[in-house]
């Protein structure tokens, strides 16, 4: 069935889409969003009950191998090191993301020049700069100006309390001479553009049932509408449409009744994340593409990062009032963020502490690490353990290699017969040695808050929540699959804007960064939509 | 000398297990596990389970065996500190048992009004009421600022 032609065709609706559709929806060109995914509702968000926990474990699960909803895609991932992670859904994984929102730093985009590995961005922090601030303000951002780990910017809200156990880990690393600071959070602090304020319910990785985290169905999404964009749900895309001159024309998808339907574009915008981009891609291929779309380089799928992480979790006397509050925000610090050579790698890490563990948790860790006993000790047991841990993350800057790859399984499909993607990664040595001089620091520095007993996780399997360089940018079409504004070499009316076109991966979370490259991206496509196919 | 039911089918030697794995706490603070009417929806859990589930089934099975050799009034009507010997002595043969129901039993539990209320925490879910937390301690701020980048 054919529908009615737009101008601007987007495929999906998370982080990316939604920022980029606001932003093009001033162009004045008919702009359509395709989600797989529902709009959630924050009365069925896990907070609302009791059970709350067991709820984030199930249909609310991170993992969609795990979840197996309607929405979701099976991945294979039997050859990855890490689980991708992802929500399929208006507003896409950040409805279940943690908030925290740093940006990356200038160096991040100079990776090559600083240290002679990887490749620098064709585009800098200076080019985002004024993107990253727009999109502050949309998502509402929260967080102390003045970090001297960053050149200045002023956080529309003030920061989140840290509470007992972000001021018990702060001291530790006051004690140690270490930078900290407060992290920006995409989390209202106070009255926020119609949002009520966090009222610390500890349930941001399962949805925020108050509203007070930034997911882009509840911030973008609202005034992009006002603006007249239109979003189609339950919609799954199989592939791109080209014409006989190789130009994306639209695309065919599934209806939530399963009915192929035809849409029509001028434009098609690609923003599945770093999984789903190159898995549409290669489901595109046709005569003109033989490799899939936008693939004459062959680097569709290739170069996949993520970020390795390590978790380590101190235990503490004194209780710490630990699993309320913004879940995985309240500061980090980039002491080990750039490259130091008597360390034996290159690049670095940046340390994020987060909150506590809530009940149901805290048995589960402490039944897997072997100190929750069942029978006449457990109850002891538990209360040295609950409220008496914290943690911290070690997020490690992944370098691109073309053998970490997103590819076609050759079986495996999703439920309406589309070849689902197979993730093939493997951590490379110089992430290993930043990991094991990550948990090191990490310890170091619980140590120095008071932390009685350190423990840790050298790879956290089930964090592959940030999915980048699939469909790298770059200058030079032999190299990259995206011009430096997002446009795809091959493709002149195909753009890509989520995390797929990360050259390098820094060594930060990377919503705000793929937010405000969409920013950009829209930015340039309304500065020169005169000229746009020439 | 095994029983045709089904341990999992069993209640009261379900509830005599779980009440082995986490018994009321000595205080009267923390209940035992087998007296929150858990067993249903953990039994569901275990069977749903395809890998764990037969390895549970069997488990139980085993520690039913056991205790009816030693008594044949059977597990559930053995003292705490027997029940527990019993489970001990089957481990070896089927070590994943307790992970098995713990992955299932220990999150619901935790998740009981009556045990939240033991812990100290409200009986109740974190919306609407939410919670407060400190505030960030005025002394890290005031070294803070005076590092900030202008």
């Amino acid at each position: 069935m054919a529908n009615e032609p737009v101008g601007v065709l987007i495929i999906g609706a998370g982080a990316s889409g939604a920022a980029f559709a606001w932003s093009i929806a001033e162009a004045g060109m008919s702009v359509l969003c395709l989600e797989q995914g529902p709009w959630m509702k924050q009365g069925d968000y896990p907070s609302n009950f009791i059970d709350w926990e067991t709820r984030g474990m199930g249909p609310f699960a991170t993992s969609p191998n795990v979840r197996k909803l309607p929405a979701d895609y099976p991945i294979n991932e039997q050859a990855s090191a890490i689980s991708p992670l992802m929500f399929n859904a208006v507003g896409g994984s950040t409805i279940l993301w943690a908030a925290h929102f740093p940006r990356f730093t200038p160096g991040d985009f100079r990776v090559k020049t600083e240290d002679g590995v990887a490749d620098d961005w064709p585009i800098g922090y200076e080019t985002l700069e004024p993107f990253y601030a727009t999109n502050d303000r949309m998502m509402g951002v929260a967080g102390l100006a003045g970090d001297p780990a960053y050149p200045h910017h002023e956080p529309p809200m003030p920061p989140l309390p840290l509470g007992k156990s972000g001021n018990v880990v702060a001291a530790g690393f006051e004690k140690l001479g270490w930078h900290w600071w407060p992290s920006d959070s995409a989390v209202t602090s106070r009255e926020y553009e119609g949002r009520a304020p966090c009222i610390n319910l500890g349930s941001c990785l399962s949805g925020c049932a108050q509203g007070a985290k930034a997911s882009t169905d509840i911030t973008y999404w609202p005034a992009a509408m006002r603006r007249g964009v239109q979003v189609r749900t339950g919609c799954r895309v199989r592939e791109i449409t080209v014409r006989a001159d190789g130009m994306a024309d639209g695309v065919l998808y599934y209806d939530e009744a399963g009915a192929l339907q035809e849409q029509k574009a001028e434009i098609v915008v690609l923003a599945c994340n770093g999984v789903g981009t190159p898995r549409l891609l290669l489901n595109s291929r046709s005569p003109q593409h033989p490799e899939g779309l936008a693939n004459s380089s062959g680097l569709v799928g290739k170069n996949l990062m993520f970020h390795p992480y390590a978790a380590i979790l101190g235990i503490f006397d004194e209780p710490l009032g630990g699993r309320r509050g913004p879940t995985g925000c309240s500061i980090w610090s980039h002491e080990f963020y750039r490259s130091d050579p008597s360390r034996g790698f290159v690049r670095g890490y940046s340390l994020e502490a987060v909150r506590g563990f809530p009940p149901g948790q805290t048995s589960l860790w402490g039944m897997a690490r072997g100190m929750l006993p069942w029978g006449g000790g457990h109850h002891d047991a538990f209360a040295r353990l609950y409220d008496h841990a914290t943690g911290m993350l070690a997020i490690a800057e992944d370098l691109p290699e073309e053998t970490n790859t997103v590819t076609l399984d050759p079986e495996l499909t999703d439920s309406n017969g589309i070849p689902a993607p197979k993730i093939t990664y493997a951590l490379s040595e110089n992430s290993k040695k930043m990991l094991a001089h990550a948990i090191e620091r990490a310890k170091e520095a619980l140590a120095a808050a008071g932390a009685v007993e350190t423990l840790d996780e050298p790879l956290m399997s089930a964090a592959g929540w940030h999915l980048m360089g699939t469909a790298r940018m770059g200058a030079d079409p032999r190299t990259s699959v995206v011009n430096e504004w997002g446009r795809a070499h091959d493709v002149r009316n195909l753009f890509i804007i989520d995390g797929s076109i990360f050259v390098t991966a820094a060594g930060v979370n990377p919503t705000s960064t793929i937010q405000a490259l969409a920013l950009y991206i829209a930015d340039r496509i309304k500065k020169n939509i005169g000229t746009l196919f020439d | 000398m095994s029983d045709a039911t089904t341990p999992l089918r069993d209640p009261a030697f379900l509830q005599a297990f779980l009440d082995t794995l986490i018994p009321p706490g000595d205080d009267g603070r923390m209940p035992g596990a087998g007296s929150l009417g858990l067993g249903e929806t953990i039994v569901a859990r275990i069977e749903a389970a395809p890998m764990l589930g037969p390895a549970v089934g069997a488990g139980l099975a085993a520690v039913r065996d056991a205790a009816l050799e030693r008594d044949p009034a059977g597990f559930a009507s053995m003292p705490p500190h027997l029940r527990a010997e019993v489970v001990e002595s089957q481990l070896a043969a089927h070590p994943m048992l307790i992970l098995g129901v713990g992955l299932h039993l220990y999150p619901a539990y935790y998740q009981h009004p009556r045990v939240l209320e033991g812990i100290g925490e409200p009986p109740r879910p974190p919306f609407p009421e939410g919670y407060t937390v400190d505030e960030t301690d005025p002394a890290l701020l005031a070294l803070l600022e005076a590092r900030r980048r202008r």
